[in-house]
């Protein structure tokens, strides 16, 4: 019934990672976009973008990932009858929704920090707000955006362990699997903790490489953690 | 009361300072001018052991500071600092903050240290502000209760790191008003600043410091009407 | 699709029910992981080498995986130490455990952000190291901790939806018991996340009070 652990158990979990690495690049690039236009959205001078934005980025951040993950899983079935995204894409739509809330909490406070001078500098220039935003404060706020940003990502990959209670193989799921096999949980999910470190030290050290280069370097009390799993 | 000898400071490779010496006597007040980066709030702050002594000696008030079994807390409650920043306690009410270390250091009792206080206070001008919080202080007021908090230990010596230099202009008398009065009283006093009209008012010597050296020293008169040395010349015009 | 919210009227209490349950561990949780908190983090700035290395290497490793996982190594690890509670408790420790590595590094942060001029007046009016971290420092350290720390307790609420998985009886797991009974799917999930979003807007609210009442002296000022 139960075999030991043995190397080739290794495999489903190194398909896992990558798989989780995927799961994570794809809902990253696309939660750094849409939290980019969230994140302007709330900081811009338009009454209903600030509330729209407001709203979304509210709600998201008070339910937990877990709700989310399960709303589109089972929901999206329900509601767009007719749809039914695989496994990968629904993880990826959760993840998006969720990331682009916080991301869009680091752009906005990235773009409060940019000095109020600078915004009045730019207006007493003659400046319209899109240009002001283009070439005076986004040049300069996506710098100091970098560093909450790697802490985000972090959280991006531990959130992504949730995805598993929808079967998706990713790192954690394979965990599971592979207990299932070899009856051993303890080997197999320190094994998983392991690999979750290694992708999450090394995301961390290309941070503290970047914070290195560039001397730009975050208050960690104002930093809207996100990973507080 | 101070005795200052080759007195060398480097942090790292960066040589601060580089063979002070002075002699500073009872019931003087002594002013250190000169540009930035010259170590002149360093060589102040190696007088109450806020900074650590590289090399040299520094005798003041009969304590070794080279000498390990020296207790610098005895030192400091006979040397007070007033600092560019004021630095109270902003959690604590003002008066609080000229209490704390008269209760916790010299430990006298709470009715010795709230009399003393509201002395100082009044003494400093604000006896009215002694029970709000330093947040709604303003410059000038927080620098003179950090005055009123660094008398409270009684201390024989009485050190000013450029005390006004974080003011607005309006607001400096205010400071330098107390400063001569306490100068009037006797105490002996090393006041690093750029305050020159200060300096010629109230100092009986003027130090000039530039790259780690005392360059040149004198009675006010001396520096600032006839300055012998280049640099301080140098310096003087470009300040006066 | 027609939403049907009337399904879900003979299971409200068993939602509330998961909803205090969810408070309750996350009350627990948050007190007990500040307490050990504090000692993981005068553990790794404390003089003792060994110690100090080895709260570091707690902090990162808390920090660097995914709660679940270390849920499910408590969880299985638990009955292999001879151990037998119930899940409930295999998520508490691991709630407290998760939250003590954070609370740490929030406590260093906090002590770190205070201004190096107070420290040096403490010492100039001759105060003793220890006098000046109970007298001078604490306070303000504790003022700028503060947001972080209510931050921490609305996180730690939200991620004790995680111990659903391993069946504790908290909130989430009571959505989807409901969803698998009633097939209202979508609107138990709507009732369960607005149940999350009143209770971590009203933290948010109390937090921001308590924040200013607290720290009066604070109002306009960032120590």
């Amino acid at each position: 019934m139960f075999r030991p652990f043995e190397w080739q158990d290794l495999l489903p979990l190194l398909e896992g990672a990558w798989l989780t690495l995927q799961l994570c690049g794809v809902s990253g690039i696309l939660g750094v976009i849409f939290g980019l236009i969230l994140g302007i959205a709330r900081t811009s001078p338009s009454r209903i973008a600030r509330w729209i934005s407001t709203i979304y980025i509210s709600c998201v951040r008070g339910i937990p990932i877990l709700v989310i993950i399960f709303f589109v899983f089972f929901g999206i079935p329900l509601l767009f009858p007719g749809l039914e995204p695989d496994k990968f894409s629904s993880a990826v739509i959760a993840l998006t929704c969720f990331a682009a809330a916080y991301v869009a909490e680091i752009v906005r406070g990235s773009i409060e920090a940019v000095a109020k001078g600078q915004s009045e500098a730019a207006d007493a220039l003659g400046l319209d707000y899109w240009r002001k935003l283009r070439y005076v404060i986004l040049p300069q706020a996506v710098k100091i955006m970098v560093p909450p940003g790697i802490g985000f990502l972090i959280g991006l990959v531990k959130d992504s362990s949730l995805v598993t209670v929808t079967g998706l193989l990713e790192l954690t799921h394979a965990g599971n699997v592979v207990t299932n096999l070899t009856g051993d949980p303890i080997k197999t999910f320190l094994i998983v903790a392991a690999m979750y470190f290694v992708i999450c030290y090394g995301i961390s050290w290309l941070g503290r490489l970047y914070e290195k280069r560039t001397g730009i370097h975050v208050d960690p009390l104002k930093v809207p953690e996100p990973a507080g799993l | 009361m101070i005795f200052v000898e080759n007195l060398h400071k480097k942090f790292g490779p960066v040589h601060v300072l580089k063979g002070v010496d002075c002699h500073i006597r009872e019931r003087e007040v002594v002013c250190v001018i000169g540009p930035s980066g010259s170590g002149k709030s360093t060589f102040l702050r190696c007088m109450n052991g806020l900074e650590s002594i590289s090399s040299g000696s520094i005798v003041i008030n009969k304590h070794r500071l080279d000498d390990s079994k020296t207790n610098i807390n005895l030192v400091r409650q006979e040397a007070g600092m007033v600092f560019q920043h004021f630095n109270l306690f902003p959690h604590l009410r003002v008066i609080e903050n000229v209490m704390l270390a008269p209760l916790k250091v010299a430990k006298v009792s709470k009715e010795e240290a709230r009399a003393k206080a509201e002395v100082l206070l009044a003494k400093v001008g604000l006896a009215a502000k002694m029970d709000v919080f330093p947040g709604s202080l303003s410059g000038g007021q927080m620098q003179r209760v950090a005055i009123a908090r660094a008398l409270a230990m009684d201390p024989k010596i009485m050190l000013f790191d450029e005390p006004t230099s974080a003011l607005d202009p309006e607001i400096v008398g205010e400071v330098l008003t107390v400063m001569k009065d306490l100068a009037s009283e006797g105490m002996t006093m090393v006041v690093v600043t750029h305050e020159m009209g200060f300096a010629r008012e109230v100092a009986d010597r003027v130090l000039f410091m530039d790259q780690g050296l005392i360059v040149e020293e004198g009675t006010p008169e001396e520096i600032f009407s006839s300055p012998r040395h280049a640099r301080t010349q140098g310096f003087l015009s470009k300040v006066l | 699709m027609a939403l049907y919210f009337g399904d879900l009227l003979p299971y409200s209490s068993l939602l509330l029910e998961g909803l205090w349950t969810g408070l309750y561990i996350t009350l627990v949780a948050m007190l007990a992981g500040s307490a050990l908190g504090v000692l993981v983090y005068l553990g790794k700035v404390g003089p003792g080498k060994p110690l100090s290395v080895l709260c570091t290497f707690y902090i990162e490793a808390i920090r660097n995986t995914p709660l679940l996982v270390q849920l499910y190594l408590i969880y299985f690890a638990l009955p292999a130490l001879g151990v037998n509670l119930e899940p409930v408790w295999a998520a508490v420790i691991g709630l407290t455990l998760n939250n003590a590595a954070y609370t740490a590094e929030i406590y260093r942060a906090g002590f770190e952000s205070v201004p190096r001029g107070l420290r040096e007046a403490g010492k100039a009016l001759g105060m003793k190291p220890a006098q000046i971290v109970r007298y001078i420092i604490l306070l303000p350290a504790t003022r700028n901790v503060f947001p972080a720390l209510t931050n921490q307790l609305i996180l730690l609420f939200l991620a004790s939806s995680i111990g659903s998985i391993i069946s504790l009886p908290e909130l989430t797991n009571a959505i989807m018991s409901v969803s698998n009974t009633t097939y209202r799917t979508i609107e138990v999930l709507a009732v369960g996340g607005l149940l999350y979003l009143a209770v971590s807007a009203l933290m948010s609210l109390i937090s921001k009070r308590a924040e200013t009442t607290i720290f009066r002296w604070a109002v306009g000022t960032h120590v």
